[in-house]
């Protein structure tokens, strides 16, 4: 945490600006006010109303009532050219980079290039961009495509381009949500925000990691329903303050308490022993009946890569078995025999944003819904009798069953992922990033879901980024790196310390990996 | 492997000309029939680098062909109106350019999915230069001078050669070394992100489409001036040849994007295949055949390559 923005006046204040769609109050009365070099936190559930307040700020939607005042006069931006003239720079949640072009490239989109005689010049633009890297990544390749640089190394490259003019505000939407929390690039990031806020530029950043929020802001500014319910300084305020402000009532979804479960009954259910995805990807696994398996590791370690094998969904060499049983025949395969799969990105892999809520949750199993046996003609009275069920009983808040789940907000998209399942049984659930972008209550309820389904006697794996929801919901955790498990970890070795050491290529403190459960150590 | 997989449509075309070369020798391989080629592909590849300028932007032009043929017929309306040959360039070019514009507009200003919009654009240009023409061929009224601007030689080099040398250095330049044409990459390659940072993308995109419709038109009129004629299908042949064209350049260089030297490559490609079976004495309907997997071959090498990454 820096000192700076303390005492000082407010360049950019935000006094009760409101903006509707329709009948959906996404701005009611919201305030803010950000100093220079002031690190600043915005923070609430999802729907809260944060993207939209930031959309006001890059001039992509209009305030519908109250008033945007930089330097204590009414500023209208009235579209990106007027946000970027008063300093204002964006480093959205979506990496908003051209894929083909290098780091020079992307940070010169939409400026006035260098040019000798009538054509660009690419030895100046290069320097220019060197200059600013300098500062910030020494080390970003600048001549690389974006499609090739690693998500951290795309985020550096962004905040490069938010840099290559005069910035006085850098907005990041939830800016470590891509790396990996263990990852030094989440860190070499809060080293850079803290090296802005020094150089006087502010930064107002979205984030749901609240220990991100302690360590880096120095104010918060908390919206719930589209209105500021708080505001203050990050010291005058503890984590427990900022969640029941969030959630309008006392924190108890938030610390998420491992929940007391019955002991896994020891039977092992999943069994695997298999080489996949990148050359010398390779793990053994047992997994037993009623268990959660916790999986970690660094970007690129191989998580998504490992539940897709298991899932079918990538080339696999090697036996997978459950209760027994290989299982085989692609994802199809895996359904018949009780598998389920949640995918990592909900958009791409998740759902059809052309069909309807209904239509997606029937999907995977849409032979379960047939008017006769063996015609297959969907029956839509019974899809919509299931998506109504399952809408119940994971609190599915959609305006109705038939629109398309792209309207639906992060945290229920991601119900709606676990809702297709729901209604068979279910012996081995590969989970995918449970609870990434969701908020808070629906992030609890997502892990009561996972509970509820391990408790069924499913074996369940679970990839996450977030450590606290890793040490939270797994019985037990696997380390990933480079493909490899290299940990193994449970009981009184289970740490946060432990899991991070490994995941950086330390061996385990104490804890050998066991021949039967994790490959050697290459 | 990398080598093959970057270079491979460029070491195709040189296996291609070697080939030939040694198939027919003292045919395909001298000088002046090499030159021929490059007056062989020289309107389709005009007509493909503008197909390339609206790929660079991630869309479609499939009106050229209608335009192609609109130029011809309404450059010999014209001198047969009594215009003379600068007012009928710059009549058909700004009438092309017009009807780009058009085309642009539907796709950027109301999201009409540029294959639609410039299919059915097309085939309402299709309807006018039938119109114009009643449906027949014309001849009449062509000054000579016109037809020198599409046959002939200067310094050595056929005519339609240095329009294509010409238009590949400009529309090279433009892209690869203008604010515009990074402009026209970055919106092909991130829409959003182009939006986002205050890009015109609506204006950039238009003027694509206005100017792959101002090489179709250059094309035209020199089909018109080569031929002596126009009918009001002329440029048919010119859509799928061109994006066969522009769909091999994509494989020729620089991770699958398309640039003016690929289109180059890849109407070169087109013309030595049909140039050499010719002169083997090939007929039509086989070189139509090899043509065909010749471009397959190139994108599925390019599929393998990049599954192997």
């Amino acid at each position: 945490m820096t000192n700076a923005g303390e005492g000082r006046q407010p360049f950019l204040v935000l006094a009760g600006v409101s903006r509707h769609f329709g009948a959906t109050r996404a701005l009611d009365g919201a305030d803010l006010e950000i100093a220079p070099g002031e690190v600043h936190a915005l923070v609430g559930e999802n729907g809260a109303g944060k993207s939209t307040l930031i959309k006001l700020l890059s001039g992509l939607h209009q305030p519908g009532g109250g008033a945007i005042l930089v330097d204590g006069a009414a500023a209208s931006i009235a579209g990106p050219l007027a946000a970027e003239a008063l300093g204002f720079r964006f480093i959205h949640q979506e990496l908003n980079l051209v894929p083909q072009f290098d780091t020079v490239g992307n940070a010169w989109i939409g400026r006035r290039h260098p040019h000798r005689g009538p054509f660009i010049d690419r030895a100046a633009m290069r320097a220019r961009v060197a200059a600013v890297a300098a500062r910030i990544a020494p080390d970003l390749p600048l001549d690389r495509p974006a499609a090739r640089l690693t998500p951290g190394q795309r985020q550096m490259a962004e905040i490069v381009r938010a840099l290559m003019t005069d910035a006085r505000l850098v907005v990041m939407d939830e800016p470590t949500s891509s790396l990996s929390e263990a990852e030094a690039e989440a860190e070499r990031l809060h080293a850079v925000v803290r090296q802005l806020s020094v150089s006087g530029t502010a930064v107002l950043f979205i984030s749901h990691r609240l220990d991100e929020v302690m360590a880096l802001a120095d104010g918060y500014t908390v919206l719930r329903g589209g209105r500021t319910v708080g505001a203050g300084r990050v010291k005058d305020i503890d984590r427990a303050g900022l969640v029941r402000l969030m959630s309008g009532g006392p924190a108890s979804a938030e610390t998420l308490p491992k929940a007391a479960r019955l002991a896994p009954s020891g039977d092992i259910a999943l069994s695997a022993n298999i080489a996949f995805g990148p050359a010398g990807s390779h793990a053994v696994i047992e997994i037993g009946a009623g268990e959660i398996v916790g999986l970690y590791g660094l970007v690129g370690a191989g998580r998504s890569a490992l539940l897709k094998a298991l899932w079918g969904a990538l080339p696999v060499v090697g036996t997978i078995r459950l209760a027994g049983r290989p299982l085989a025949g692609g994802p199809a395969g895996r359904i018949a025999q009780g598998a389920v799969y949640v995918p990592e990105d909900r958009r791409r892999e998740g759902f059809a944003g052309a069909l309807s809520i209904a239509d997606n949750l029937a999907l995977a199993h849409l032979s379960d819904f047939r008017r006769i046996p063996r015609l297959p003609l969907p029956a839509r009275g019974q899809i919509h009798a299931f998506a109504r069920d399952v809408g119940t009983r994971l609190r599915l808040v959609a305006a109705s069953l038939d629109s398309s789940p792209l309207t639906l907000s992060g945290g229920n998209q991601q119900k709606l992922l676990f809702g297709r399942w729901l209604g068979r049984p279910i012996r081995l659930a590969l989970i995918d990033e449970p609870t990434r972008g969701v908020d808070v209550g629906a992030k609890a309820e997502i892990h009561g879901e996972i509970r509820r389904i391990a408790a069924s006697g499913a074996a369940v794996i679970a990839a996450t980024s977030d450590i606290e929801e890793l040490m939270a919901l797994a019985d037990r955790v696997l380390v990933m790196n480079g493909g490899r498990i290299v940990a193994d970890l449970a009981g009184a070795v289970l740490t946060r310390e432990a899991v991070v050491a490994a995941a950086f290529g330390h061996a385990p403190r104490s804890h050998p990996p066991q021949p039967n459960r994790a490959a050697a150590v290459a | 492997m990398t080598l093959l997989r970057r270079y491979g449509t460029l070491l195709a075309l040189a296996l291609i000309v070697a080939v030939f070369a040694v198939a027919s020798p003292g045919a395909f391989g001298t000088v002046a029939n090499l030159v021929n080629i490059t007056q062989q592909m020289s309107l389709l590849a005009i007509v493909a680098i503008g197909a390339t300028l609206v790929m660079v932007v991630g869309e479609f032009d499939l009106s050229v062909s209608a335009v192609v043929s609109f130029a011809g017929i309404a450059a010999v309306s014209l001198f047969g109106a009594g215009h003379g040959i600068a007012a009928v360039f710059a009549l058909v070019v700004i009438a092309a350019l017009a009807m780009g514009t058009v085309s642009g507009f539907l796709v950027a200003r109301f999201a009409v999915p540029s294959f639609i919009a410039t299919l059915a654009f097309g085939t309402v240009i299709g309807g006018l230069t039938f119109w114009i023409s009643d449906g027949a061929t014309l001849f009449s009224g062509i000054p000579p001078a016109f037809r020198d601007l599409g046959r002939g030689t200067v310094l050595g080099l056929p005519v339609p050669t240095l329009w294509l040398i010409g238009t590949a250095v400009i529309a090279w330049l433009l892209l690869d070394a203008t604010e515009f044409g990074r402009r026209l990459y970055a919106i092909g390659g991130n829409r959003e992100a182009a939006r986002l940072v205050g890009l015109p993308v609506r204006r950039d995109m238009i003027i694509a489409f206005a100017l792959s419709a101002g090489l179709a038109a250059l094309a035209g009129l020199l089909l018109a001036a080569r031929l002596g004629s126009a009918h009001p299908t002329g440029g048919g042949g010119y859509l799928l040849s061109a994006y066969a064209a522009v769909f091999l350049g994509m494989t020729a260089f620089r991770e699958g994007e398309p640039s003016v030297p690929g289109t180059l490559v890849g109407a070169a490609i087109i013309a030595v295949v049909s140039n050499g079976l010719t002169i083997l004495g090939v007929p039509s309907f086989l070189q139509d055949l090899m043509t065909g997997a010749i471009i397959l071959a190139a994108v599925l090498v390019r599929q393998l390559g990049r599954a192997g990454d």
